[in-house]
């Protein structure tokens, strides 16, 4: 049993029982949850590309958001002017992003955490603004993303929805799956080899900076399929979908994750989807003035991103396998 | 000529502005390796204090002074009761790059929720201390006043004072060894602790500094969703990476050319360029020089 | 450490399924005929608009205007014996809250009708994701300026109520042409589609300008920014600027323009003219005097307006009595046309005769604007005029020559003419309703 699951065959049979169970689900639920499922699905890729890029190969991106905007602009453009299949605008995005992550990488590899930082920073901030100068752009009312109805074998009652959310869920599940085949390749181990110790690593002969481009090439084209996401559960993409907030969002999220493992992945998409949404119940529930239903929200959700960061800096799911390995040492003794 | 001559004096006066914030950033990089998010947050705070003093007493100057001691405060506090249990907590791994980031955004939204429960989400405005009118020769008015002379002073002053402190005691040697070296600082009699608090103090004061001379520049609010202050802090980050983190000349040395290219840029080439050409103008130093101009060049942290 | 633990995975995704499934409402039960949002004692609306981020100073004050005009109307009976709520939700300006919180308040809040979200890529964004049109649900009186939303053909229960962009640049050009005919014109405008917007109407009146200037919406809080526009200005000799961004914009050229001794005629676009903002962000109030400001509604300072009058009274006692400013204005003056909506769409009203009701009876409806509302069969647009003013040295704007004198236009090739419409009085109930 045990072989079993952690063989190829097993891994993508755990998948498909997932997407099983994600099938029976989107129709049990409302709609507002299907939608909230879309943007689920949508985090969790978006975050699995920050953990690859920052748990794994040791590099931090103040700036996804604005990879995310080049796959979400690729899939409009690709969408509207070439009159691409869906899958297709989604293959552009996860390309155009990675091509320009191929570029950016390519820069990164020679900065040391801050100097990244500041970089992706400056680019989250900057590239927006690009959408002004270019007409084809859209300007700030940004461009209209349509993947179009869902087909009609579907049924009557399939809603737009609950297309997002097969849509996205399916992106997700691919990208997982995907990404854990990668993880355990040569790839995976030589970044982190990287991470643990770079000049160890290029001792052993593997070149630092090669390996490195290569795991924010593949995380920007990740971020892209996620920026395509995005864009088709707005159904537009336009500069301000893409503020630096969004950035700092998804960092929150891989670190409420765990920024080492994949496996929580889930908890920190959802944290981004629910917390808003508890924290606004909270403070319509107890507040009885406007300054306090304004800011209490945004008060909630930094006081639990402080108290996680404290707590269990490296996430939930570490958190839990150090406890386990701990009380196995200890019976052990 | 009196448009570039201008356009000089527009580059080095926001320069001197972004550099007060890079040089609360540099502070607290070289104490402890991290990245202070929060320090848009107690540049706020401490500004709402100064602005609470001028409202009582109608001086500016003590405003400006009490808003640093309190920024040196509320930083040293910061450090003391919240970094230092991080510090311990995730201190290794890849999350050791990420958690005071995430930590210190986490605070900077604490305090713009706290601040908006205690004061409300309006705009309020400091009145500048000296006169902000243009000084004019010839009959042409030129882009610097006696508040300009101010803020480019205080950053002078600021820089030189630090720089001296640093070089002629041991504080500079001790922050420097802290940050490096934190067990053989200990090791040497350095009190680690203490001297990265002191660290962080340093950088409240120089933060709230840059929060008491931006607001009556701007003609902008004080307000707890202030654009102004995440755009200083962002622009200050900017500056000090440009600067190459570790030096306060570098920080001086980023802020003054960021404001610089900034001008030229807006005002020759087009005005809708700010945030690209920020982001140009750090990629092409970085890539010209991976540790900023004035980063000590080192082997990467193995 | 490495790789996936399926238990883990199994553990994470059952927790974020069961977190899905437990705060899923059960949908209520409504008797047949009622229409969602309405019961026999309530009408809930609902809207999304930034309450915090860089974008909400200013904006976050409007839901708490239209708040303090239904709490009025509640408290003197509602309409047709319902009392008007609003939930309001903070989407901080970004599309993709906007689309979410939307979301809820249409699926779970079950809101009645939007009414007064603000934000042309907010607007856009939900109209085509959420989908309100085809889900039969009205979008009452946008907060924005934006053409588009007028037409009935894209946006088929979408209204907008402010006079549109190119409007009130294609009248703005009239008067600058007649008044200032040989001068040299500048413009400082912001360099999206709400400048754009401008510079098309602008072109279409053939207006030309000696020097334009552009801005990164955003920008003007980066330090020495907006020392460079006054420069470029002052350089090029513009003798009169047309200021076309937000209030925060406008205060940073003005108060830069002071310091640097910089002195044009000034004339400010609606959006940005709001003098009580303006001296809020410091800039001494004298700095505004002898300004040229564009308004469909009249100046919040004219208590000799009865609108103004008994909308201050409201904002008293209903609102914290919070500093009149425009924005309060738009606030109540959009919640005041709303409830002649609402009443005129019957007795029991759906959300159809909402929006058969504006489309049918919305050119009789009126409020503080100036210019007539313009609701038909085929045109979603509601305002459609202009009156200019000076302002004082007390930062109040006048009207130019003693009365308001309002100009109309459309967004497309018609000219600018000198209107004839007679704003109905106040009732001196202050409720446009029986």
């Amino acid at each position: 049993m045990h072989k079993f699951i952690h063989s190829n065959f097993g891994r993508l049979t755990f998948f498909i029982g997932i997407g099983i169970f994600l099938f029976l689900l989107g129709n049990r639920v409302d709609e507002l949850r299907v939608y909230q499922g879309a943007t689920l699905a949508m985090y969790v890729v978006a975050i699995s590309s920050l953990i690859l890029l920052t748990g794994y190969s040791g590099q931090v991106s103040l700036g996804h958001g604005a990879l995310l905007a080049i796959g979400g602009y690729s899939a409009a453009l690709a969408r509207n002017h070439l009159s691409a299949p869906v899958w297709i605008c989604f293959a552009i995005a996860i390309v155009v992003a990675a091509l320009a992550g191929a570029v950016l990488g390519t820069a990164a590899a020679r900065l040391s955490g801050p100097y990244l930082a500041g970089t992706t920073l400056a680019l989250a901030v900057g590239l927006p603004s690009i959408a002004n100068q270019f007409g084809i752009l859209g300007g700030e009312q940004g461009l209209l993303f349509d993947v179009g109805f869902p087909p009609m074998s579907l049924g009557q009652e399939f809603t737009q929805y609950k297309w997002y959310f097969w849509i996205a869920s399916l992106a997700a599940l691919i990208s997982l799956w995907w990404l854990q085949n990668i993880l355990r390749s040569r790839y995976g181990r030589t970044w982190r080899a990287v991470r643990g110790n770079e000049v160890a690593a290029e001792l052993a002969g593997i070149h630092a900076g090669k390996s490195k481009t290569l795991a924010f090439t593949i995380s920007s084209g990740l971020a892209g399929l996620a920026g395509a996401l995005l864009a088709m559960t707005i159904s537009t993409v336009s500069p301000s979908a893409f503020p630096l907030s969004l950035s700092f969002a998804l960092l929150t999220g891989a670190v409420l994750s765990g920024v080492t493992t994949l496996a929580g992945v889930m908890i920190g998409a959802l944290t981004l989807v629910v917390t808003p949404e508890i924290a606004d119940a909270i403070s319509n529930r107890f507040a009885n003035s406007e300054n306090v239903t304004t800011n209490l929200p945004g008060l909630l959700v930094s006081a639990l991103l402080i108290l996680v960061v404290l707590l269990v800096p490296n996430g939930p799911v570490e958190q839990m396998r150090t406890v386990r390995h701990r009380k196995r040492a200890s019976t052990h003794k | 000529m009196y448009q570039f001559i201008n356009t000089v004096l527009i580059g080095i006066t926001s320069g001197a502005i972004y550099s007060l914030m890079a040089i609360a950033l540099v502070l607290v990089w070289r104490s402890t390796r991290v990245v202070n998010f929060a320090q848009a947050g107690q540049a706020l705070v401490s500004t709402y204090i100064g602005y609470a003093v001028i409202q009582s007493f109608h001086s500016f100057w003590l405003a400006l002074l009490i808003a640093m001691l309190a920024g040196a405060v509320v930083s040293a506090l910061v450090d003391a009761l919240f970094m230092r249990t991080l510090f311990k907590r995730a201190a290794q791994g890849p999350i050791a790059g990420v958690a005071p980031i995430i930590a210190t955004l986490g605070l900077l939204g604490l305090i713009r929720g706290v601040l908006g429960l205690v004061v409300g989400n309006k705009d309020m405005s400091i009145r500048p201390p000296v006169s902000n009118i243009g000084y004019t020769i010839s009959g042409h008015t030129l882009a610097f006043s006696p508040l300009k002379l101010l803020i480019v002073s205080s950053v002078l002053f600021l820089m030189l004072i630090l720089s001296l402190v640093f070089q002629h005691s041991n504080v500079g040697l001790a922050l420097r060894a802290s940050a490096y070296a934190p067990e053989i600082a200990r090791l040497a009699g350095v009190r680690v602790d203490g001297i990265r608090t002191f660290g962080w103090a340093l950088a409240g004061a120089a933060g709230a500094a840059a929060g008491m001379l931006q607001t009556p520049d701007g003609n902008a609010g004080l307000s707890p969703d202030s654009l102004e202050f995440s755009l200083l802090l962002v622009f200050g980050f900017i500056a000090a990476v440009i600067g190459g983190l570790e030096s306060l000349i570098g920080a001086v040395v980023g802020g003054l050319l960021l404001g610089l290219v900034l001008a030229f840029v807006l005002t020759y080439i087009s005005g809708s360029l700010v945030f690209i050409t920020a982001f140009v103008v750090l990629i092409v130093v970085l890539l010209v020089r991976p540790n900023g101009l004035i980063g000590t060049r080192r082997v990467r942290r193995a | 450490m490495i790789g996936i633990n399926r238990r883990l995975l199994v553990a994470s995704a059952v927790l974020a399924t069961s977190g899905l499934v437990i705060s899923t409402v059960p949908a209520q039960a409504f008797s047949p005929r009622a229409e969602v949002g309405v019961t026999a004692t309530s009408i809930k609306l609902g809207v999304t608009i930034p309450m915090t981020g860089a974008a909400s100073p200013g904006y976050n004050k409007i839901p708490s205007a239209m708040k303090a005009y239904f709490d009025y109307v509640n408290a003197n009976g509602g309409v047709n014996g319902r009392k008007i709520t609003l939930v309001v939700k903070d989407d901080q300006y970004v599309p993709t809250l906007a689309v979410a919180k939307t979301n809820e308040l249409i699926l779970r809040d079950k809101v009645f009708a939007l009414l007064g979200p603000l934000g042309t890529a907010n607007i856009k964004a939900v109209a085509a994701s959420v989908n309100p049109a085809r889900r039969g649900i009205p979008v009452l009186f946008v907060n924005t300026g934006y053409s588009g939303f007028a037409i009935k053909k894209t946006y088929p229960t979408t209204f907008s109520l402010f006079p549109s962009y190119i409007m009130e640049a294609k009248v703005m050009a009239q008067y600058i042409k007649e008044t200032f005919p040989d001068k040299k014109i500048g413009l400082l405008y912001q360099d999206d589609d709400f400048g754009v917007d401008a510079l098309a109407g602008f072109k279409q009146a053939g207006l030309t300008f000696a020097v334009k200037v552009p801005y990164a919406s955003g920008s003007q809080g980066v330090s020495g920014v907006p020392a460079t526009w006054i420069q470029k200005l002052s350089t090029a000799g513009a003798e009169v600027v047309v200021l076309f961004g937000v209030t925060s914009a406008t205060a940073a050229a003005l108060g830069t323009a002071a310091v640097m001794k910089y002195g044009p005629k000034w004339i400010l676009g609606s959006v940005g003219g709001d003098a009580t903002t303006i001296k809020a962000l410091g800039v001494p109030v004298g700095v505004l005097y002898g300004a040229i400001g564009a308004s469909y509604l009249p100046a919040p300072t004219d208590t000799t307006d009865d609108y103004i009058k008994l909308f201050q009274e409201i904002n008293a006692k209903y609102n914290n009595n919070a500093v009149f400013d425009n924005n309060v204005l738009v606030g109540m003056n959009g919640a005041f046309v709303a409830v002649q909506a609402i009443a005129a769409a019957g007795a029991k009203p759906t959300r159809k005769a909402l929006i058969a009701a504006i489309e049918k009876k919305g050119s009789t409806f009126f409020g503080a604007g100036l210019a007539p509302l313009n609701y038909s069969a085929t045109n979603h647009g509601g305002y459609n005029g202009y009156w200019f003013g000076t302002y004082s040295p007390t930062g109040e704007m006048k009207p130019n020559g003693g009365a308001y004198t309002v100009y109309t236009t459309d967004s497309g090739t018609g000219a600018v003419v000198k209107s004839t419409y007679k704003r109905p009085a106040m009732p001196a109930n202050g409720l446009p309703i029986k």
